[in-house]
């Protein structure tokens, strides 16, 4: 049958391999829902209208936070105390205005709320301040996936360069780095995370992401060295050394791009990892800023609010858990996808 | 692998409906049951000076060991070189002073190893009789030579302990009279002299300085700069002192720490536990003093405390019996997560006011806050009744100035500034903070009106106070930052100075003396007036009232004094603390006091006999 058919290239092999794995597309959707939250969260859970009638113009506010965040743009005179719910009292007739679904901003509180159980106002219930953990849920979702992907993206850059030496280069420069990757390794990285963190001056998640990225590479440059040793005595290797490309050309032009597929598949894995970690982090308080809603820093507050409040550790927990459990899914379908021994 | 997801998954679902088994639901309070959850709440005002929270039918008796736990430890013991409130708990077990408060009226006048004391008539000479059957726990008899060395200690300017020593800077001379008397002068006739020169701790000479290198100089020569830069031996004995094994007694086999206490200190092993054990040879068997507080000997065998810094383990170790006693929980704690029967039925829970109060301090040095229009808009813009119901679960005391609440010092007249968000933003604006580059920042002269607001990493209270705080002044267009610090980083901003807006609390007496905080005098040079009060009227009637020995006008110039910070609002003052916390109800003779902490132990006994019929 298989002559039958057209010839096929290698991204489309790959793809019905992964699709063969039902777990791993199904894993795949909910990283899309993800993507979803963390680009729309903004629309998703807001104190501010997304569209409003007011006083015969229409208004969007929440796309002028935006414009006022990034832009230089000023809220209108009307809107300067940016309070919209108490706006509505002076409604007159056909002003309107359409709320996101959770139509509370994660840092607005109203004590009168706290620690309340779910309810139809409240989906997940409120924290000790009255906030509503869903919309705090959504706007971490941003931090996580964020701190995932770029830390892994920095991890993942330095750990291809130093690995593509080590492996291109061989001698000397292989002995240095892969020393450097053993001096990396012999730290835990838990411990050498919150040691950097407690004597950085301010908390930012920006750090955080850097200091993750700058701790994570070296099992992606010794992967990428294995690889390189693996192919770089393969004739077009050494057919570009005898054409006279430079070095850098034949490293980063021919060699790299047949290694890099399964470093990709191991970052996957990383961006899980990293999520964790910054939940831990955030969980010990070394993470973000305290006004910045994350999953660790929910679960940190329902900590202290054990055993009652459930619902704080439960959906802050299981968003976590979801989370990482998909990651490690579609690395998992895309390692196997890529393995040409289970090619069949 | 499909397989061993599917055991996780459903491994994490059992482990949250194992969770949620043992849940209960939120109980809610009405305002007036708020108060109580199960527990006693002590204020001791008007004629009750003492609260004994347990039984009073049985006769106590001896025996028992008591297991409490504390949030921090000690730095190090060195009595005079310590500045922790974690070093005087556990030292004022262990060293004893001439004087003590009396229990009955609170006035610091009972003579503990003095035995009698007397005034000059011009108030500047205090001549102290010491007891002739003080022993230290080593055996060796304490004598007033023992109080001159200890006093020169302090004196000495090259031990480690400036703030100490500039309570006693007036100090003028100190000599003995015999081996049984004492006596010390001071330049001036300074209202809490008793309490300093009556009140310091006095530690064995021939422990602490063996080789007698102080005996050759007077305290006269200590004073005197000339002297002590000549003089090897001060420096020497200075050197020796601050890092004497007495102060560090860490390990199994460390020497004990001798003093002259009910309690012998037993051992402290570092992270984990400090322990002290009864001392059957106290010298002091004189049972007139209230019954039960027991100069005359304590009644447990020993008292272990433990340092369990997380107050999660702190109630889950209380819970599970390793710790008999809590002294401070979180409010949460006590109004939600302790009101089983079961906990109700073995712990006795207890709030009780120790004089401290918790503010907001505002930098009178930053633009922000130079203006009193802009201070006292900043108090009516925090909705301190609020907090005080929802987040202290009503345990805060509301006060108006810096002087305890039930003290005959506060004054009563004042009303608080309201909860008044529209008055304050009118304030805000006289002031001339107007956004007038309408980016939705107020400004003024060119400087946004952008703080930071430093919070302390461990305090969950101060940071929601922050996130309050930043989300209500974000409507009124003022931006705050929080940014969360270590504590020793936190302190060593304060000190410099290097903050716009602070939480925190100061720990004070039942009388205090304005001046260490609120005279100009103390700002910058690391002094205590970290906020930068300046205020003409008010230096001048806190250094007049300093040497008033006449109760009654120093008091109405302090009431003046309040009237001042209420108008200037260089603090926003929040709440006098009601600390609550939860002990054994095998546990009797439990008293609570007004001073810190709250509680002594002397006089707490446990019912052994009571553990037998439960088990």
């Amino acid at each position: 049958m298989s002559e039958m058919a057209p010839a096929r290239t290698y991204s489309q092999i790959v793809g019905s391999q992964f699709r063969k794995n039902k777990l791993a597309v199904l894993s795949l959707h909910v990283i899309y829902v993800l993507l979803f939250v963390f680009i729309f969260a903004d629309f998703l859970a807001n104190d501010k209208p997304i569209v409003m009638r007011y006083q015969g113009s229409t208004y969007f506010p929440v796309f002028r936070e935006y414009g006022v965040n990034w832009f230089g743009l000023n809220w209108q005179d009307a809107f300067k105390s940016q309070q919209f719910k108490i706006l509505e009292e002076k409604y007159g007739e056909g002003d309107w205005a359409i709320y996101p679904v959770i139509p509370y901003s994660s840092t607005e509180y109203n004590l009168e709320v706290k620690l309340q159980p779910p309810s139809r106002a409240h989906i997940f219930g409120t924290d000790e301040l009255g906030r509503d953990v869903l919309s705090q849920m959504i706007h971490g979702a941003r931090v996580s996936l964020l701190v995932g992907f770029v830390a892994v993206a920095i991890y993942v850059f330095i750990g291809v360069i130093l690995g593509a030496l080590a492996g291109f280069y061989g001698g000397v420069i292989d002995i240095v780095i892969q020393r450097m990757i053993e001096i990396m390794i012999t730290f835990p990285r838990m411990f050498l995370i919150i040691t950097i963190v407690a004597v950085m001056e301010t908390q930012s998640i920006i750090n955080i992401m850097i200091i993750l990225g700058l701790t994570g590479w070296t099992g992606v440059a010794r992967f990428t060295r294995g690889e390189f040793l693996k192919v770089k005595n393969e004739d077009y290797v050494v057919a570009a050394k005898a054409l006279g490309y430079r070095d850098f050309r034949t490293i980063f032009r021919h060699v790299l791009p047949n290694t890099l597929t399964p470093v990709l598949v191991t970052a996957t894995f990383g961006v899980a990892a990293a999520i964790l970690i910054e939940s831990g982090l955030s969980f010990l308080g070394f993470g973000a800023p305290p006004e910045q809603a994350t999953w660790g820093s929910l679960l940190s507050s329902a900590r202290d609010t054990l055993p009652t409040g459930w619902w704080l550790t439960t959906f802050p927990g299981l968003a976590i858990f979801i989370t990482v459990t998909v990651y490690n899914l579609v690395g998992e379908g895309l390692r196997d996808a890529l393995d040409p021994r289970l090619k069949q | 692998m499909k397989k061993s997801f599917l055991i996780q998954f459903s491994v994490l679902i059992l482990l949250i409906i194992f969770a949620n088994l043992g849940m209960r639901s939120i109980e809610t309070f009405d305002d007036d049951e708020l108060g109580n959850a199960g527990g006693i709440r002590i204020d001791l005002t008007g004629n009750e000076t003492v609260f004994e929270s347990s039984p009073k039918d049985l006769p106590p008796r001896e025996g028992g060991t008591l297991v409490l736990a504390e949030s921090a430890e000690p730095e190090h013991l060195n009595t005079y070189t310590s500045t922790s409130a974690a070093a005087t708990r556990v030292l004022d077990y262990i060293y004893e002073t001439l004087l003590d408060y009396d229990y009955e009226t609170w006035r610091y006048d009972r003579p503990l190893l003095a035995e009698s004391f007397s005034i000059s008539d011009d108030g500047y000479t205090f001549t102290f009789k010491i007891r002739e059957n003080v022993y230290w726990h080593d055996g060796q008899q304490l004598t007033a030579d023992d109080v001159l060395f200890s006093i020169k200690a302090v004196l000495n300017p090259f031990v480690d302990c400036a703030p100490m020593r500039s309570s006693f800077s007036k100090v003028v001379s100190a000599s003995t009279n015999g081996q049984y008397e004492f006596i010390i002068s001071s330049s001036e006739t300074y209202f809490r002299n008793q309490e300093i020169l009556g009140g310091f701790h006095i530690i064995p000479k021939h422990i602490w300085d063996p080789k007698g290198l102080l005996d050759r100089y007077s305290v006269e020569d200590l004073l005197n700069p000339s002297v002590t830069r000549e003089e090897a031996a001060i420096k020497e004995f200075a050197d020796a002192f601050n890092t004497h094994p007495q102060g560090r007694p860490v390990g199994e086999d460390a020497e004990p720490i001798i003093g002259s206490g009910p309690w012998l200190f037993d051992k402290w092993i570092t992270g984990d536990y400090i322990s002290y054990a009864r001392n059957d040879n106290y010298w002091n068997d004189d049972p007139t003093y209230i019954d039960g507080y027991s100069e005359d000997g304590a009644y447990l065998d020993k008292v272990i405390v433990k340092v369990i810094s997380d107050a999660t383990a702190r109630l889950t170790a209380l819970k599970a019996s390793e710790i008999d006693f809590i002294p401070r929980m979180r409010a949460v704690q006590y109004f939600t997560q302790t009101n089983t029967p079961d906990f109700l039925e073995k712990f006795q829970k207890v709030s009780y006011v120790v004089p401290a109060y918790s503010y907001i301090g505002w930098n009178n040095d930053k633009p922000y806050f130079s203006d009193k229009r802009v201070r006292q808009a900043m108090t009516m813009l925090i909705d301190r009744d609020s907090y005080n119901k929802y987040v202290a679960y009503g345990l805060g005391i509301p006060t108006i100035g810096p002087f305890y609440i039930y003290g005959e010092q506060y004054n009563h007249n004042i009303e608080r500034w309201p909860y008044d968000p529209i008055r304050a933003v009118e304030l805000i604006e006289e002031a001339g903070w107007i956004d007038h580059d309408g980016d939705g920042i107020r400004d003024k002269d060119g400087v946004p009106f952008n703080f930071t607001f430093s919070v302390s990493a461990g305090s969950t209270s101060s940071k929601y106070m922050a996130l309050m705080l930043k989300e209500d002044l974000r409507k009124v267009g003022i931006v705050v930052n929080i940014r969360q610090l270590e504590w020793s980083v936190y302190v060593e901003n304060l000190r410099d100075r290097q903050f716009d807006v602070v939480s925190l609390l100061w720990i004070g007496g039942l009388e205090s003396d304005p001046y260490q905080i609120w005279h100009s005098d103390n700002i910058g040079d690391r002094g205590s007036n970290y906020m930068g009060f300046r205020h003409a009227e008010a230096d001048s009637l806190i250094e007049t009232a300093r040497f008033e020995l006449d109760k009654k006008k120093r008091n109405a110039m302090y009431f003046r004094l309040q009237e001042i910070f209420h108008e200037e609002q260089p603090y926003t003052f929040m709440f006098y603390q009601r600390d609550p916390g939860a002990y054994l109800k095998e546990f009797h003779g439990v008293k609570w006091i007004p001073i810190r902490p709250g509680y002594k132990l002397y006089s707490w006994w446990r019912n052994t006999s009571m553990a037998g019929e439960a088990s």
